[in-house]
């Protein structure tokens, strides 16, 4: 529907902008050609949607079905069905996909997907399984990602994502088994695909995936209880999402990445940022400590995080010098200067962290405090400069979070109570309101130069 | 790769990975040792699918006051409990940490460390006794029934008395061969 009043407009503008000599009069059936074969593809993503809709419905409705009837049917005919059930999803997928019905045969591929962790369920049903269960959504999970791999579909890869997500979930927040690495090995593999094929949309589950796994990570540490750990965890979050954001960055000068790296900047300016902002609290470094058995826990443990904060030093530095590499001296823009030496100045500024006592925490927070607002400035800066809005807006939203946190943390003990309420109130109105008007006019701004949300 | 040879490289994977799990558990049941189990039905739950049962055993929660038992667990610690044979119920012996060596009629079954405590909650004189304790876990907690039986099994008759014959492998891998009801087999669990 949106196309085609797009190109409805663009028959009705085109001989305007001819007129005008904006574009050539011979050029303009050229044009509404090129506009007309560029119109499928909404369609096709529409049949896509409404496949996987529909996949997701028969699925459900086959296994509700099956669940109704489920105690008149002996084990054979259950396992005929299930069997039966998975394997035609897969054939029906294959033989679509052969007949050129790509986007279908993606939803039926979804469908088989699904049907295979419907099947793991029945199956320990079936046989009174009773393991690990975790184990089965792992099983699932590796079941989409066969699929999505062999069969290059982003459905089908999307959905295992999904399911690697709820099992780390499950693993460190339903087990507490401590950190789970092995999630990193299952991201990994999925990242390989998602990249050879450059996926949006399957990136940004990766991303979110690898976000909620760095939540669980932090929050195991603050359950082990503390606070130099803690402090070494963030800190190694932090190099970790600001080498990515250098990863980023190099993608776009690589015409075959340049599609995936606002997605990737996005998502690490957005990490780095929350990690900063962790940093920014004077009394990270006493958080949780005094729990019982927390120094035995972690018996080995801080110089295996120390060392990953040296490497990850050494990847964000080494990473920082090919950007450097990337554009000759005259042609570095002044943000891209002022981001490298900002850069150094919290290389440094982290690797005394690493180091200093818990008595310079204060100070040391301080100095977070100071470049955790840099930072802000200059993702402003920065996003003004290359057109990216996401990037203005996240550092609005974590400078209006900063300004609150140093709010409660300043007054709340200064303060008389009714002060206290009626300061922040009074902060969040007027705050809210010129950080809003600042946000929009930048955007306005980003987006009158045409460069909007690159 | 054609598609055709793909989807058939996906299909048999996935019914391979499938396959796996009826066999592993059909070989505990084929080559394990049969032993009863003395068990309290609890909390069934209708699933999306027929009822569901949970099953308290008697060796659900130990002692670690046995001789030779080890004693260091923590959650989520493996633990291989040594059975040996009881009338009608096999009785626990020892707690430990590795597959030990068992004597003659003897079966070690693994289990997973749910929770390890210091203190245990006596029913007969009620009061908190000061024991080394742990919960146990051993994968055959679940036993789905047909649809309403569940009620029955949770809630037994008069003078009904509910036990479990299960298979204990080599490995210490238990599986559930049948449901007892005052010794006698009500559900029996065959492959197919």
């Amino acid at each position: 529907m949106r196309d085609s009043k797009f190109i409805r407009r663009l028959q009705q503008e085109l001989p305007v902008w001819a007129e005008r000599g904006w574009v050539r009069p011979e050029h303009q059936q050229d044009i509404l050609a090129y506009a007309a074969t560029q119109s499928g593809g909404g369609t096709s993503h529409l049949t896509l949607a409404l496949g996987v809709m529909g996949a997701i419905l028969l699925g459900s409705g086959v296994i509700t079905f099956f669940a109704a009837n489920w105690g008149a049917m002996t084990k054979l005919a259950k396992l005929a069905v299930l069997f039966g059930g998975m394997w035609a999803a897969y054939a029906g997928s294959g033989l679509l996909m052969a007949r050129g019905s790509q986007m279908v045969g993606h939803a039926v591929l979804l469908l088989a997907v699904i049907l295979f962790g419907a099947n793991i369920a029945l199956v320990a049903q079936i046989y009174h399984i009773d393991s690990h269960y975790p184990d089965g959504v792992l099983t699932w999970s590796l079941g989409a990602l066969l699929a999505g791999w062999l069969m290059s579909s982003q459905p089908a890869l999307a959905a295992g994502l999904l399911l690697g997500i709820l099992w780390t979930g499950m693993e460190g927040f339903g087990f507490g088994r401590g950190i789970h690495w092995p999630f990193l090995l299952l991201w990994t593999a999925f990242l390989v695909p998602v990249l050879r094929h450059r996926w949006r949309i399957a990136l940004h589950f990766a991303l979110v995936g690898l976000l909620f796994w760095s939540w669980e990570t932090f929050w195991q540490a603050v359950m082990r209880g503390q606070g130099r750990l803690l402090a070494q965890v963030v800190e190694l979050f932090l190099l970790s999402y600001l080498a990515l954001f250098l990863i980023g960055k190099l993608m776009a000068l690589r015409p075959d990445a340049e599609a995936l790296s606002s997605v990737v900047q996005r998502y690490a300016s957005f990490a780095v940022l929350a990690c900063f902002y962790v940093l920014t609290f004077p009394g990270l470094r006493r958080w949780g400590l005094g729990h019982a058995g927390a120094e035995k826990a972690l018996d080995g443990e801080p110089a295996l995080w120390l060392m990953g904060n040296f490497l990850a030093l050494a990847v964000v530095a080494g990473l920082a010098w090919l950007h450097h590499r990337s554009a000759p001296a005259e042609e570095r823009p002044p943000h891209f200067v002022a981001g490298q030496a900002l850069l150094a100045a919290v290389a440094a500024l982290l690797a005394v962290n690493l180091f200093a006592p818990p008595a310079w925490g204060g100070a040391l927070a301080l100095l977070f405090n100071l470049a955790y607002f840099a930072s802000v400035v200059w993702l402003v800066y920065s996003g003004l400069h290359t057109g990216n809005r996401s990037l203005v807006n996240q550092a609005f939203g974590f400078f209006a979070l900063w300004v609150l946190a140093r709010y409660f943390d300043t007054f709340w003990t200064l303060f008389d109570r009714s002060f206290f309420f009626m300061g922040g109130g009074l902060l969040l109105l007027l705050g809210g309101y010129f950080l809003e008007r600042q946000r929009r006019r930048l955007n306005q701004e980003i987006l009158l130069r045409g460069e909007g949300g690159k | 790769m054609s598609h055709g040879l793909r989807i058939a490289v996906i299909v048999l994977l996935q019914t391979l990975a499938l396959a796996a799990m009826i066999a592993l558990k059909q070989r505990t049941l084929d080559t394990g040792t049969p032993i009863v189990l003395e068990t309290q039905p609890i909390d069934p739950r209708s699933l999306f699918s027929g009822d569901y049962v949970r099953l308290n055993y008697a060796i659900s929660t130990l002692r670690l006051d046995q001789p030779g038992s080890d004693q260091d667990f923590k959650p989520h610690d493996r633990a291989y409990v040594v059975l040996k044979p009881g009338d009608p119920y096999w009785q626990p012996v020892s707690v430990h940490h590795q597959m030990p060596a068992l004597a003659p009629g003897q079966v070690a079954i693994r289990g997973e460390v749910q929770y390890a405590g210091d203190s245990l909650w006596n029913q007969e004189t009620r009061t908190s006794e000061k024991v080394r304790n742990l919960r146990l876990r051993y994968g055959i907690e679940s036993y789905y029934v047909p649809e309403g039986a569940g009620r029955a099994l949770e809630r037994p008759a008069a003078g009904e008395k509910i036990s479990l014959r299960v298979a204990v492998d080599r490995a210490g891998a238990a599986g559930i061969k049948a449901v007892l009801v005052n010794g006698r087999e009500r559900y029996v669990e065959t492959l197919w």
